[in-house]
């Protein structure tokens, strides 16, 4: 093998993955996946770290994190792979590959929480290690809640975006005479909608109809908002109330009466877009939105546009997070850990959560580097009674109670039935 | 058929072989085998098609007796039918509600899954009703365009070269147009209904008309297909026919119902086989139509079902198992038009 | 002028009006499409997608701009690149060893050639579902098809993740060998047998009776068989989703399906024009060469 090494004492292979992280900028783009840190010798294992975050604010955030960590830790390897073009699902899919193939990649993105029952076994303990009493001191109970597997603590939750939030168009709204502020329940929206369907040429409600995942997560909303967390948190626990459940979905009948006619024809980007160009009032999303918002020059925070928790669910902060998980049987078991304690620290999640529009899961960040909305944002989920997780972003259920909660809101947009819906999620459980 | 003077050509090259001979015969009359002979030729192509399309699907059959959710390695030791068990669970209620009579269906659970998994029916009823609405109406455009064509028009070939166009484009493609077509503000099928002071009407996610909208948008794709066969058939029947039946002071539409189209059956069977597989074809259509795995309950066939449940849901053998399905759909569709092919001598 | 002359008359006229709205019904949407392609997105306004963009000179029609083709080329621009390596390779090798199929079992005559040859035949219908699981376990798990690859990526202008191009070449190709081996046996059946025979007996080997007599009379036949693979796997979208996954190697189907989905800034003119571009190859060889388009589809 000796004949494979420069002088550097590095094997082609891990030549071939760092210039595949190198590659990233320029024509070698590379998604070539086999094990860079099995290979090397000499006890120098480098970390494989495999995300989709090959684009966009996602490929900025990762870009930073790398940075600070490479430069308080020079002598550990690094090989970032993006999967290009990469959705959540085919990166799972690779890791499943590799493991199927035992060949475990150092860490990856994932869902924290409910998604990690995936590849349950593979992950291990890093109580202690990485998850230190710091960690443990300065992450609120919702997201420290979402880093552990039946109790034990195995990945470390970077960036949270939230999901309770209604951002609106502040002209059309004052055309409308509608103060978003005044707003305080789910049924207000409504009224607020009919408002402005009736004082406005705009749409009311922006929201696309042809894949479920945009009106899970508003349904998830409005059943956090009227049901209460302790309503949420029984739903997602299996023991959901069907009444409560049904009168979320009856309320999206309500507010799909105000969306685009065309929201089935449409895609997120450009139901959005139609917020940007004034020619919607709301728009229910993730923080993301807010991302397109701040590409806009002449679209700025608290002039143009605004945002409130999403009426009926102030004081939680409903969570939608990524991780770095720890696999067991790790190519690179020190290297790994010390990247996972770094991405704990708050130097980590500030670097990578300016660029990725999120906020950082620690309470003690100094977020004064960040937006004037995201600060406004973190000041929400520091002083957050609850922080539930996300149905729609995997954190809350199984990726199998998931599949049955999508399935039933594919035929929620057919038919609007909220009667058969309802029954269909409190079936989702069995 | 085998043509009679190719046999008998390779008899008597056979036997000049062994007057000449010099090498004892056995192993000069297997070297000399035609079918060795022209090994080469056949062999590769045959270990490629035997490899990746039959060892596939004996593979595949094998993988949906196992519980392989993605995780290591299949375990083929621990084979059954309980996937299958679970596909057709309730079948009573499940064929009721295939033909759209039926109410709940209840799933099964089976040692893969800890939830109730789905059974097949609704998708199943779908795919047969997409089949025969989208084959039936297909086929009868295709024979009225290929017979108003067939009458001496002008332009034929530019008629001919328009009806086909829509079949060279991807359903990715015709997908992104029907959309488009479909929308209810801009789309082009709401202006004609706003036209006649219908509408406007919501197309993509109605449940009464999704199914339809995607057989409607497979129509405009393939009609052009059906004609072109038609049209050839037509060319085949010899003129005489045309001119008996009007002597007989048929009237046109009595000539052509009582003469032509019996004649036409061949046509219909080898259009009918084709068109019915591209229906079973249909995913790409409705993975580029809805954007992602999930058509909704309505639209929902076997074939996205199955790439669902393998690649969304990662349910790998449930997924074969649904393949498994839709193979042996295809087969009962194909296997008797491949015999009644070799009985014509046709093969 | 005779009644019956005007009743046939009006029957012409109505025979050719119904040919004409039929082709208005198949062209429609792709010269809606087309029309939509070609405006300027500021502009679009969705009241008249049928009418090309004549602002100023027809109000509400949008104003011209080749924008969305360039958009659309931006966003495609490496699924071409991807499918032309995947769609040449496939359509040459799946061609070829169609052809010498026909070959081995039509112009050289012996008793299994009928059993083997409905397999072939067979191959034709057998629906791509059929086969995806053990595909996906094969190039992933089973062939260590990217490791074996990897030496290559050292080539000029190969990368690493063509690995996953090959992989589709070789599947395309198999699942290609089927309708071809059909395309090429029904022309090999009509060749003349004197030809053939006439070189058999000037003691012309198999293979050089292929060389020298077959393969140059198939040459019309390849072309239509080349039109037709080259259709079929640039249109494909399933095994690329399945063997390709995501990532460098997608090809255009793929890159077309997120158009329109992920992709920020979408509006129609930009859906319509990355639809239009991903069909133009296919488009442009039916209209070059429809007939063989035709023959090869009504095969």
């Amino acid at each position: 093998m000796s004949s494979d090494m420069n002088d550097d004492g590095l094997s082609r292979r891990t030549v071939l993955a760092s210039a595949a992280a190198a590659g990233a900028t320029g024509l070698a783009g590379c998604s070539s996946l086999t094990g860079g840190g099995t290979e090397t010798d000499a006890g120098m294992s480098e970390i494989e770290l495999l995300h989709a975050w090959s684009s966009g604010d996602g490929n900025a955030a990762i870009a930073a994190l790398i940075e600070g960590f490479e430069e308080e830790h020079p002598d550990v390897e690094f090989a970032e792979e993006p999967v290009n073009g990469a959705a959540r699902g085919n990166l799972d899919q690779v890791v499943s590959n590799r493991l199927q193939a035992n060949d475990p990649p150092s860490t990856f993105q994932t869902w924290p929480g409910a998604t990690l029952t995936k590849f349950g076994d593979a992950y291990a303990d890093i109580e202690g290690e990485v998850w230190t009493d710091d960690l443990k001191e300065n992450y609120l109970p919702g997201p420290k809640a979402q880093a552990q597997l039946d109790g034990t603590y195995v990945t470390v939750p970077l960036n949270i975006h939230r999901i309770n939030n209604l951002f609106y168009n502040t002209a059309v709204l004052e055309e409308a005479g509608v103060d978003p502020e005044s707003l305080s329940s789910p049924a207000d929206v409504v009224d607020a909608c009919a408002a402005v369907a009736e004082n406005t040429d705009a749409v009311p409600f922006a929201q696309q109809t042809s894949g479920p995942w945009s009106t899970i997560q508003l349904w998830e909303t409005v059943l956090l908002a009227q049901a209460g967390i302790d309503g949420y948190e029984a739903f997602i626990g299996g023991d959901g109330d069907v009444d409560q459940v049904r009168s979320a979905l009856e309320n999206v009948v309500e507010l799909s009466e105000y969306y685009p006619s065309d929201a089935s024809s449409i895609s997120f980007t450009e139901a959005n877009t139609m917020v940007m160009e004034g020619d919607a009032a709301f728009i229910h999303q993730g923080d993301w939105a807010a991302g397109a918002y701040s590409g806009d020059d002449e679209f700025n925070y608290g002039e143009q546009w605004g945002q409130v928790t999403y009426p009926g669910s102030e004081g939680s902060y409903l969570l939608n997070m990524d991780s770095f998980p720890y696999f067991d049987n790790n190519p690179s078991p020190e290297a790994t850990k010390t990247f996972l304690s770094y991405c704990g620290t708050t130097d980590a999640q500030v670097r990578f959560n300016r660029e990725k529009g999120s906020i950082p899961p620690r309470k003690d960040a100094d977020v004064s580097e960040l937006n004037a909305f995201q600060q406004d944002q973190y000041d929400d989920f520091t002083s957050a009674d609850s922080q539930p997780p996300s149905i729609q972003h995997g954190l809350a259920v199984s990726p199998e109670i998931k599949t049955n909660i999508t399935s039933a809101f594919s035929g929620f947009l057919e038919d609007y039935d909220a009667d058969a819906t309802a029954e269909a999620l409190v079936g989702a459980f069995e | 058929m085998r043509n009679p003077i190719a046999t008998l050509r390779n008899r008597w090259s056979d036997s000049d072989a062994r007057a000449d001979g010099g090498e004892p015969a056995s192993t000069r009359s297997f070297f000399d085998r035609d079918s060795v002979r022209s090994a080469p030729f056949w062999l590769p192509p045959f270990l490629l098609v035997g490899l990746f399309v039959y060892g596939a699907v004996v593979w595949n059959f094998l993988l949906s007796l196992t519980d392989f959710t993605g995780i290591g390695e299949p375990d083929y030791t621990d084979l059954d039918v309980e996937n299958y068990f679970v596909a057709f669970a309730d079948p009573v209620d499940g064929l009721l509600s295939t033909v759209g009579l039926g109410g709940e269906v209840q799933g099964g659970s089976p040692a893969w899954s800890e939830l109730t998994v789905e059974p097949v029916w609704n998708s199943l009823g779908n795919t047969i009703a997409l089949m025969v609405g989208f084959a039936a109406i297909c086929l009868a455009l295709g024979l009225v365009l290929a017979i108003l064509v067939d009458r001496g028009i002008r332009f034929e070939n530019t008629f001919r070269t328009i009806y086909l166009l829509p079949m060279s484009l991807s359903f990715v493609v015709t997908a992104k147009f029907w959309l488009y077509m479909y929308n209810p503000n801009t789309g082009l099928i709401n202006i004609a209904l706003g036209a006649v002071g219908i509408g406007p009407v919501q197309i993509v996610q109605n449940p009464d008309l999704k199914l339809g909208a995607v057989a409607f948008a497979l129509i405009w794709q393939f009609s052009g297909y059906a004609m072109i066969v038609y049209l050839a058939a037509l060319r085949g029947i010899p003129s005489s026919h045309f001119e008996a039946a009007r002597v007989d002071g048929a009237s046109t539409i009595k000539m052509y119902w009582r003469v032509i189209i019996p004649q036409l059956r061949t046509a219909t069977v080898s259009a009918l086989v084709v068109i019915t597989v591209f229906a079973l074809k249909a995913f790409d259509f409705l993975f580029s139509m809805y954007g992602g795995y999930q058509p909704g309950p309505s639209a929902d066939i076997l074939a996205t079902r199955m790439v669902r449940e393998a690649y969304a849901n990662q349910n790998w053998a449930y997924g074969s198992t649904i393949a498994v399905i839709l193979f042996v759909m295809a087969l009962f569709i194909v296997a008797p038009y491949i015999y009644s092919q070799y009985r014509r001598g046709e093969l | 002028m005779s009644t019956a002359d005007t009743d046939a008359r009006l029957k012409r006229l109505g025979l050719y009006a119904v040919l004409v709205a039929m082709a208005g019904f198949y062209l429609l949407p792709i010269l809606t499409g087309l029309f939509t392609s070609i405006t300027s997105p500021e502009s679009y306004t969705g009241q008249s997608p049928f009418l090309p963009p004549l602002e100023p000179l027809i109000a509400e029609t949008g104003s011209l701009s080749l924008q969305p083709w360039g958009n659309a080329f931006d966003g495609l621009a490496r699924g071409l690149a991807n499918s032309f390596i995947l769609v040449i390779p496939a359509t040459i090798l799946s061609g070829l060893f169609g052809s010498m199929a026909a070959y081995g079992l039509t112009n050289v005559d012996w008793r299994g050639q009928v059993g083997i040859y409905a397999l072939f035949v067979a191959g034709i219908f057998i629906p791509y579902q059929a086969v995806l699981v053990p595909l996906t376990q094969f190039w992933y798990n089973v062939v260590p098809l990217q490791s074996l690859f990897a030496p290559f990526a050292a080539f000029p202008l190969v990368q690493a993740y063509h690995w996953k191009l090959v992989a589709l070449i070789v599947t395309h190709t198999a699942y290609g060998i089927p309708i071809c081996t059909l395309l090429f046996r029904a022309h090999y059946k009509k060749l003349s047998d004197e030809m053939i025979e006439a070189a058999r007996l000037d003691g012309a080997s198999v293979s050089t009776i292929y060389r020298r007599i077959v393969l140059p009379l198939s040459i019309p036949m390849f072309a239509v068989v080349f039109i037709y693979q080259f259709t079929q796997i640039w249109n494909d979208l399933l095994f690329a989703l399945t063997i390709v996954q995501f990532g460098d190697a997608s090809v255009v189907t793929q890159e077309l399906v997120g158009i329109g989905v992920s992709q920020a800034g979408t509006n129609f003119p930009l859906r319509m024009a990355a639809a239009l571009l991903a069909a133009l190859p296919t488009l442009v060889v039916y209209v070059l060469f429809g007939d063989k388009f035709a023959e090869g589809v009504t095969a």
